[in-house]
């Protein structure tokens, strides 16, 4: 396993290179580019309706980028349908949680593992899981729509490492949850990370990501504004003004 | 004298038919969010494959039920892939239209390879029966019955034990974050049709054997009763759908023991009615919310409406007018009469599926209500078709309105539901209440259009009638929506809940656009009415609501001029090319299939 380090190993794990997307006629990216190195948590910074999520759907292939390459564990991607994707070893925590709510907690996991074959290993990997999720692992028979904001922020996490993958991409894993369980969250996303789970982090709250990043882009109206190790981006006046005093805000 | 035994078996055996039925619609709304309007026709489809293996190719039983399973199966394949998958991310009432159109196809398709006429379809099991009490029950109640369990428990471990199952349940709660599991959702697609249209199939190979009667028009019945079935347990709610089934099995069996055979539609579509507006989660649904089902006139595509110059529209109402002078051929004619008597039906229901956002399937029984109303008037109160013929506008503008009322709260395709219902109760108590309407016999003898003594037998004379009312309507119409009214109905219709917040109260206006599209609907139902002499229950029938609903779109939702053009282009041009009319309902539906596909705003643009 590679160690984290503040900068870019010479072969990034998933590199995105000069990305523009549409919806329509509406451009969400330009020549968008950013990298996450193997070991790594990077984090994408940006307010509302700025790409974030979009960039996600890019990743896994649930929007198709106009121009622009995507690459991950050095071949290219792009165009690629989502399952080829996820079977490389792309997993998500999609935004706002998006558990299936009539199925059970175990079934949610279970579904993380749906493009895997293996049975035997899965049931070990639930259970390897599930010791990282005690408070998941008491609620394994219950729907999962019944549960609280903060427990299905775990489920989906839970849910996401059931695939085995490489790259973990979440999208604002924070939003929502109490103090408390941010907390939490953020010290299992770091947990997580540290057993070898490379992460891209989609996030609103600068503050709350950097904490644990290693790097950052910061993004604006789909253009990469800056970028820089966490430390960097914590100390950059423009970020302060604009994210950091959001913080009270929200 | 048959028991209450009887009826309450063939009551559970109708129901398990309809339970076939149900629980494929239910998986399909469940996983895509649409009412298959094409479940009926597979279910006839699948009648006739049984049909063909029995009768042609002497297949045992169990070979005969797999091989309609595996070739329905795959029907329901295509369906999904040619009519569906390329309507992907568009709003939902699209597909829905393109079902609807897939219907019209294989219903004509089915009666031009096997003729229209009823024909028996022999069952495969023997005729004993088994006498219980003061009833008794046959073999075929019984393998049906075990066919309707055997399915549901096969279905039930489908989804709870199998890879696919569970990403068909995924895919229902939540297709982009199934999509984000792997899930493959364009073969969750696939898989779910497949389905409903194996049980589809083979619920009209049992209704066959069960009746030994099967003819192409058992379809569209077919599909209304599956929806009724779904709705009542909970739009796509599985479990419900099979409840719902044998809830409305049951009540229409016991309906016939009191109130005789003529009922038991009635029953279905005011039990409907009802549970759409009170419980529109089923009669065993939760308190859940509805699932969402956003914007009502989000089908019209936005465009840019085709602006006709001034001088365009008075050459053309000029060319109009002379036409009969220079054309003399009566016959040609007689067909643009009966296109501009169309072209009014489509005009009243671009208003209100275009401008104001209903999509109504049900416009038919606006004719039906206008046509027996002046027939009345004239017949039974002695008055002069002349005023008769509006007076029955009004009535059907205001029997219209109310009628839908209970209805405004509704969205989308709960709306296009609601509305057909209503047509089917429409006609249902038309030949019911025969004190009124005369029943099944009909309206013989209605007097011909006249002004004064001058009766209009000649071709020219109905023409200018039809064409100045057509002219003067559409003049008015177009005059509405240039009007505030006109704005507030559009808006209505992008936004109703951005309108309530301005201080709109909607169902004012819903009201106000069904009123004057029942007023114009009901005129063309009056003058058809004088034209034929004669009328009954089935002379507006549902189809002319699918054909009214092609026009509007074809003319480009809400384009008052586009309906009229439409109007000509489907009515008349197979007409004056002599089209047979057993292939005019395929043309109908392939240009409703190919209008949803490649020109959702019509060839004039939307309004
Ligand atoms: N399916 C879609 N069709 C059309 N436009 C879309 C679609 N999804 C997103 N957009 C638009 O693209 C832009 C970027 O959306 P995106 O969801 O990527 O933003 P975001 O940065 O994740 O915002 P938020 O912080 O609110 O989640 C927005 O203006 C949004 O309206
Ligand atoms: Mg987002």
């Amino acid at each position: 396993m590679h160690s984290p380090t503040n900068t870019a190993l010479p072969e990034p794990l998933l590199a995105l290179d000069h990305i523009d997307t549409f919806y329509g006629a509406i451009q969400v990216h330009f020549d968008l580019s950013l990298e996450v190195g193997r070991g790594e948590i990077v984090c994408l910074l940006g307010g509302n309706a700025s790409g974030k999520s979009t960039t996600m759907k890019i990743i896994l292939g649930q929007v198709q980028p106009k121009g622009g390459t995507v690459t991950f564990a050095g071949e290219a991607i792009t165009g690629l349908a989502t399952p080829k994707i996820i079977r490389r070893g792309v997993g998500s925590v999609p935004e706002a949680r998006r558990l299936f709510g009539a199925m059970t907690v175990r079934e949610n996991l279970l579904m993380g593992a749906y493009l895997r074959s293996d049975r035997a290993t899965v049931a070990e990997d639930l259970e390897r899981t599930l010791d990282l999720f005690p408070r998941v692992k008491q609620r394994l028979d219950q729907r999962a729509g019944t549960l609280s904001g903060g427990e299905q922020q775990m489920v989906a996490m839970a849910r996401a490492l059931m695939g085995r993958p490489k790259l973990i991409c979440m999208d604002e894993p924070t939003m929502g949850l109490s103090p408390l369980y941010v907390e939490r969250v953020l010290e299992l996303v770091r947990d997580i990370n540290r057993a070898g789970t490379t992460i891209f982090m989609v996030e609103q709250n600068a503050s709350l990501a950097l904490q644990i990043a290693h790097r950052g882009y910061v993004l604006q109206t789909g253009r990469v504004v800056l970028t820089g190790s966490a430390q960097e981006l914590l100390m950059d006046p423009g970020i302060r003004d604009a994210y950091l005093g959001g913080e009270q805000a929200a | 004298m048959s028991s209450w035994f009887d009826y309450t078996i063939n009551g559970l055996v109708v129901g398990n038919i309809y339970a076939l039925l149900a629980v494929g619609l239910a998986l399909i709304f469940g996983v895509s969010h649409l009412i298959n309007f094409a479940q009926g026709s597979v279910y006839s489809v699948g009648a006739y494959v049984g049909l063909v293996c029995i009768t042609y190719l002497n297949t045992p039983l169990p070979l005969t039920i797999a091989i309609v399973l595996a070739s329905c199966g795959l029907l329901g394949i295509l369906i999904e892939r040619i009519g569906l998958r390329p309507l992907q991310g568009r709003t939902r009432i699209a597909p829905l239209l393109a079902t609807i159109g897939i219907s019209l196809v294989l219903d004509q398709i089915v009666q031009l390879v096997f003729s229209a006429q009823p024909r028996a379809l022999p069952s495969q099991v023997p005729d004993w029966r088994f006498v219980i009490g003061g009833g008794s029950i046959g073999a075929l109640d019984l393998l049906i019955a075990a066919i309707g369990l055997a399915s549901a428990a096969v279905l039930f471990a489908f989804l709870r034990f199998t890879k696919l199952g569970w990403a068909v349940r995924a895919t229902a709660q939540d297709r982009e974050a199934a999509q984000q599991m792997g899930v493959d959702v364009d073969r969750v697609d696939s898989a779910v049709f497949a389905i409903a249209s194996a049980l589809g199939g083979l619920s009209g190979l049992l209704v066959g054997m069960y009746y030994n009667n099967i003819s192409p028009a058992m379809s569209f019945q077919a599909t209304l009763k599956g929806i009724v079935a779904q709705v009542i347990g909970g739009v796509g709610n599985v479990p419900g759908a099979i409840f719902g089934s044998l809830f409305l099995g049951l009540t229409e069996s016991y309906g016939i023991a009191l109130f005789g055979t003529s009922y038991r539609n009635l029953f279905a579509f005011v039990i409907l009615i009802l549970v759409l507006i009170s419980w529109p989660n089923g009669l065993f649904g939760g308190r859940r919310s509805l699932p969402p089902e956003p914007l009502t006139g989000t089908f019209i595509a936005p465009s840019r409406p085709v602006l006709l110059p001034f001088w365009l529209v008075v050459a053309l109402v000029a060319t109009g007018l002379l036409l009969p002078v220079v054309v003399t051929s009566p016959y040609v004619i007689q067909t643009l009469s009966n296109a501009w008597l169309y072209g009014m039906l489509a005009l009243s229901l671009t208003l209100v599926a275009g401008t104001a956002g209903q999509i109504s399937l049900g416009h038919a029984a606006l004719l039906a209500i206008g046509g027996y109303a002046s027939a009345l008037l004239a017949l039974d109160l002695g008055l002069s078709v002349l005023v008769a013929i509006p007076l029955a506008g009004l009535i059907t503008g205001l029997i219209g309105t109310l009628l839908v009322y209970p209805a405004f709260g509704l969205r989308g395709h709960y709306v296009a539901i609601a509305t057909l219902g209503i047509g089917e109760i429409v006609s249902l108590v038309i030949l019911n209440w025969e004190s009124l309407t005369r029943g099944p016999i009909g309206i013989t003898g209605i007097p011909p259009l006249a002004i004064g003594k001058h009766d209009f037998y000649s071709a020219p004379a109905v023409y200018w009638l039809t064409f100045a009312v057509l002219v003067g309507l559409a003049l008015l119409q177009r005059r509405l929506l240039r009007s505030p009214l006109g704005r507030t109905l559009r808006a209505i219709r992008d936004d109703d809940v951005a309108a309530r917040t301005y201080g709109i109260n909607p169902n004012r206006y819903k009201g106000l656009a069904f009123a004057f599209s029942g007023f114009v609907a009901g005129v063309s139902g009056a003058i058809t009415a004088h034209l034929y002499s004669y009328i009954n229950f089935e002379t507006f029938t549902s189809q002319i609501s699918v054909l009214a609903l092609t026009m509007a779109i074809l003319g480009g939702l809400g384009n008052v001029f586009g309906a009229i053009a439409a109007a000509i282009a489907l009515v008349g041009l197979p007409e004056i090319f002599r089209v047979a009319s057993d292939y005019r309902m395929l043309i109908y539906g392939l240009a409703l299939l190919l209008l949803i596909r490649f020109r959702p705003q019509g060839l004039f643009g939307t309004v």
